[in-house]
């Protein structure tokens, strides 16, 4: 996409936000036209729950403010900001403990051994795409079979760029989940001793669950079809 | 029947002595041939027919209008033969031609020459050798190297381990097989088929029939050794690693198809009467009656020794739908560890006891 | 004279090969019958389950899940639906939790019996795998009253199920279970305690536990290894806190612990358990509405979750992310098939060809499942 096209798109969604929606109906190219839908759908969204979220948001505040037991995010984050300083990106760790990949292996290392925290068992790593141009992230699901307890950590990494380091030496089930993210994502686990496409053909074209993913015209000569527009 | 009568019967026999001998034997090849054909035939339906009562289900029956195999699907057999004919003879490209195409009919000779020992009534034998036994251990160990040529010429590595395993599990199981049958020659002090079973006929222990498998514990194991023996070389489960469907795709055969594939499919239901025949003649008292005196003239000895066949026949198809396969170097310690020393036990055992006893 | 040692030879077991359950390909080098390599090629199956999940309505992924694993339908709508639910906060009715139960159990009693009959086709006996057929077929036959599918249900809906109970339905159910509870005696008599067979797989691909949960293997594999761990119990959800049954470990009765007979056992020892489920479930059910939870438009708030639930094969779970539209912005299946199938190279080294079937049809894998 080029950037004229984003800056007009931009222009044509202001002023449908200010109530002109004929600016977006007169776009001829119904490609242009589907994007600047989408994009005025996401700001009317954005605004809308910008303002609903104010309001929880004060809250779960207000709720922390209280307990007498710290969750087991928080005592995760706490002992990973004490060994690994500098590690965590994210001040929220509620729901999920956000890394910015330095030091992954040793981290990963790390929490498997601990003996307060022994995540014996990777259960799941998720690709994830914020959509086009943003960050690609990787979301491990780590559950210990020991304290029977699950904690879930993300990594953000560059769209243009995706590198993160490999667990694979850490839990051997990494070894095919990295496989299966970097064939779907494109994202390179650094230090992975095979690092190729597992479900995909070793000689495909693109990174299929990325959000600007194309198919490829012709496969070996056949022909490709293309996936029907949207769900309705 | 034998081929000496028939050359003795032919007017012409002192003059054209070669041509004599080739009719009569031509003669006497041609039943043979047909009976393996048709009992094949019986013998299919019967796995079909067996297999299905122990599983649970009908197996093949004639039903409604039209094409059906017949009343209880009595010619399901006949349909399969058809098939395997009229279907496409495929050689791979591969293939070393030449033998792909021996393979199959040395594993079938290889079957088929051994029947010319097997006494089937009193008068009812090809050739009454005086080492017939011993004729029958050597020839039927020829089917093997047919099933190294069809592994080989296939250029196909399941093809490959088929025939390799093949090779090693018959060789090994001939020892005790033979072993085994050793003791029978020490019992009845002939080679020759007929006379062990003529040996055979009377009474032992008061009620049981003479019945080398009678005679003493050491002869009762060996039928055993000799008859699991016998079902491993017919490569039968649970022995039978070589084809192992669900390894090895079909081992050896994997390549064949059509007629072929029927040569060998033959040969295999062959082998089993084969070993069935050697040990009704060695153990089981041949075409004596089980009531010594009762139905005991020649027709009837056709119908005691075929239908003691059957009835080994009918056991090697329950073990095949029940027991599951062993592994191949499980079923060469079998061989190896247990068959062997036991034989060697039986042969000493079988020595004193005739000295002894006998 | 020491030992030859040749170069080792390359043999593709599959795509196409009677014990591959599927189309697998498994790169295998071998040295004469043993093996020093295993390396599985997955990917035949792809249908991009995932890009297809984030073109769909939330409700329209349910016929997906039941393509995945085909075995076990039931137990991946089931996991689903669960998975939805709590992301959406929704509670369903009772009745509702009960009929889900039943089917799961039903299903999970359907899957070991295929998974168990055709592990004992893989050692050579084929007449268990024919008998356990039969009893499979009945719960098929179950299915279709409920339902009118056999083998891909998408019964169970987010918020409910898509029918209530025909008439009749809890007699059938009860004369099934009747008929099948005797029924495993019958398959350990021919099967589980058969000399060849225990020879086959006892002390054969031993899975110890620390290998086990590296892998991230799950379900009845790793029960096998003596790990008690089943999501049921330990991290319940629906309603079966509510039923008493037991979870059976391997106890390398036969040979080791975590080898493909424990792992054989483990499965033949749940299908009673699962019928006790059964029956409590059919005890207690109540009289309610099916379809009061069921939500017209499935737009789940904006938030993510990782839900896992137990499925005849492992630790099943959904990782859904909804950015509050009613399409899901990214759902992710961890497939326990996957972790199982990936520790075969590791436990099959060094065994034989044989062996190497063997284990493979221990660990019960189902293509759909692993290829998505």
């Amino acid at each position: 996409m080029s950037e004229d096209q984003d800056k007009y798109i931009a222009e044509v969604v202001e002023k449908a936000l200010r109530g002109d929606m004929d600016a977006i109906n007169n776009i001829e190219d119904r490609v242009t036209r589907s994007k600047a839908k989408a994009a005025l759908i996401k700001a009317k969204r954005l605004s809308k729950t910008a303002a609903a979220e104010a309001a929880p948001a004060e809250e779960t505040a207000q709720t922390d403010t209280t307990p007498t037991e710290k969750s087991l995010n928080q005592k995760v984050a706490e002992s990973l900001e004490k060994k690994f300083s500098g590690s965590i990106d994210s001040e929220d760790v509620n729901e999920h403990i956000q890394l910015n990949g330095k030091n992954w292996f040793e981290i990963a290392q790390y929490l498997k051994d601990n003996p307060d925290l022994l995540f014996d068992s990777l259960q799941c790593i998720t690709g994830f795409d914020f959509g086009e141009g943003e960050a690609l992230e990787v979301r491990y699901n780590l559950h210990s079979m020991t304290h029977y307890h699950a904690i879930e950590i993300r990594i953000k990494t560059d769209r243009n760029d995706p590198k993160v380091p490999s667990v694979e030496q850490v839990w051997r089930i990494g070894d095919w989940f990295e496989r299966e993210t970097y064939d779907m994502y494109g994202i390179v686990f650094e230090g992975h001793h095979n690092m190729t496409r597992i479900l995909c053909p070793e000689d495909w074209e693109g990174w299929p669950l990325r959000k600007d993913y194309e198919t490829q015209e012709t496969y070996h000569g056949i022909i490709v079809p293309k996936v029907k527009e949207g769900w309705e | 029947m034998t081929v000496d009568n028939l050359i003795n019967w032919f007017p012409f026999g002192a003059e054209w002595p070669v041509i004599t001998f080739v009719s009569a034997v031509l003669i006497c090849a041609i039943p043979v041939f047909l009976f393996i054909a048709v009992y094949a035939l019986v013998a299919i339906y019967g796995e079909l027919k067996i297999s299905s009562f122990m599983q649970d289900k009908v197996g093949p029956m004639g039903q409604g209008v039209g094409l059906h195999a017949g009343k209880w699907g009595l010619l399901q057999p006949v349909a399969d033969a058809l098939k395997l004919i009229l279907k496409e003879d495929i050689i791979p490209e591969s293939a070393d031609k030449k033998l792909f195409i021996l393979a199959p009919f040395v594993v079938f000779v290889g079957a088929f020459i051994t029947f010319a020992a097997l006494p089937f009534s009193q008068e009812i034998i090809v050739a009454d050798m005086n080492i017939g036994v011993f004729y029958i251990l050597a020839v039927s160990s020829l089917g093997v190297i047919g099933i190294i040529l069809a592994g080989w010429s296939s250029n196909n590595k399941w093809s490959l381990y088929g025939a390799m395993r093949s090779a090693a599990q018959i060789v090994s199981y001939e020892i005790p097989a033979g072993l085994s049958i050793i003791t029978i020659v020490m019992l009845t002090g002939t080679l020759s088929m007929q006379g062990i079973i003529i040996s055979q006929q009377g009474i032992i222990w008061g009620f049981l029939p003479n019945w080398i498998i009678f005679n003493n514990p050491f002869s009762f194991i060996a039928f055993f050794i000799f008859f699991i023996s016998g079902v491993a070389e017919c490569n039968r489960t649970p022995f039978d690693i070589p084809e192992a469907e669900s390894e090895l795709v079909a081992g050896a055969y994997t390549e064949y198809s059509g007629m072929r594939y029927a040569f060998f499919f033959l040969s295999e239901y062959a082998n089993m009467f084969v070993v069935s025949g050697v040990a009704v003649a060695a153990f089981l008292g041949g075409w004596n009656s089980p009531i010594p005196g009762f139905m005991d003239s020649p027709p009837w000895g056709l119908f005691w020794f075929i239908g003691k066949s059957m009835s080994l026949i009918f056991l090697m198809i329950w073990f095949r739908w029940t027991f599951p396969r062993l592994r191949v170097d499980q079923l060469m310690s079998v061989c190896w560890k247990v068959f062997l020393p036991v034989s060697f036990v039986n042969i000493f055992g079988v020595g004193i006891w005739n000295l002894l006893v006998g | 004279m020491g030992i030859v040692h040749g170069d080792l030879m390359t043999l593709n077991i599959g795509p196409q090969h009677p014990s591959t359950h599927g189309v697998l390909r498994l790169k295998v080098k071998t040295d004469g019958e043993i093996i020093s390599e295993v390396e599985p090629y997955i990917g035949y199956l792809h249908r991009c389950f995932e890009k297809h999940c984030e073109n769909v309505t939330y409700d329209q992924v349910i016929p997906y899940t039941d393509r995945c694993d085909y075995i076990a339908s039931m137990n991946n709508n089931f996991g689903y639906a669960v998975a939805v639910e709590e992301l959406m906060k929704i509670k369903v009715p009772e009745r509702v939790e009960y009929i889900r139960v039943i089917v799961a159990e039903l299903n999970r009693i359907a899957s070991h019996l295929l998974a168990l009959g055709t592990f004992g086709l893989d050692v050579g006996a084929f007449t268990p795998f024919l008998y356990m057929f039969r009893d499979r077929e009945r719960i098929l036959d179950i299915f279709e009253v409920l339902c009118g599918a056999r083998l891909l249900y998408n019964y169970i809906w987010v918020g409910g199920v898509s029918h209530d109970f025909p008439k009749e339905f809890v007699k059938i159910v009860y004369s099934f279970l009747d008929y099948f509870e005797p029924k495993i005696k019958e398959y350990n008599e021919i099967l589980t305690y058969n000399k060849i067979f225990i020879e086959r797989t006892a002390d054969v691909g031993v899975m110890p536990p620390e290998v086990a949960i590296s892998y991230g293997v799950s379900g009845p594999n790793l029960r096998g290894s003596g790990v008690q761990w089943d999501i049921r119990k330990n991290e319940t959800y629906s309603i079966y806190e509510k039923f008493d049954f037991d979870i059976p470990v391997g106890s390398g009765i036969m040979g080791t612990v975590g080898d493909c007979w424990d792992r054989y056992y483990v499965r033949m020892q749940e299908m009673p358990q699962s019928a006790k489920i059964i029956r409590q479930a059919l005890k207690a059910i109540p009289e309610g509405n099916v379809h009061q939870a069921l939500p017209k438009k499935i737009r789940p708030p904006k938030g993510f979750i990782y839900k896992r639930t137990e499925s005849p094969r492992g630790d099943l779970a959904y990782y859904i992310v909804s950015d509050g539209s009613p399409i899901p912005f990214r759902l992710k299946m961890r497939s326990p098939a996957f972790t199982a199938l990936s520790v075969l190279g590791e436990i099959s080294q060094g065994w034989m060809m044989s062996d190497v079937i063997a284990i493979l049809g221990s660990l019960d894998i189902v293509l759909g499942e692993i290829d998505r």
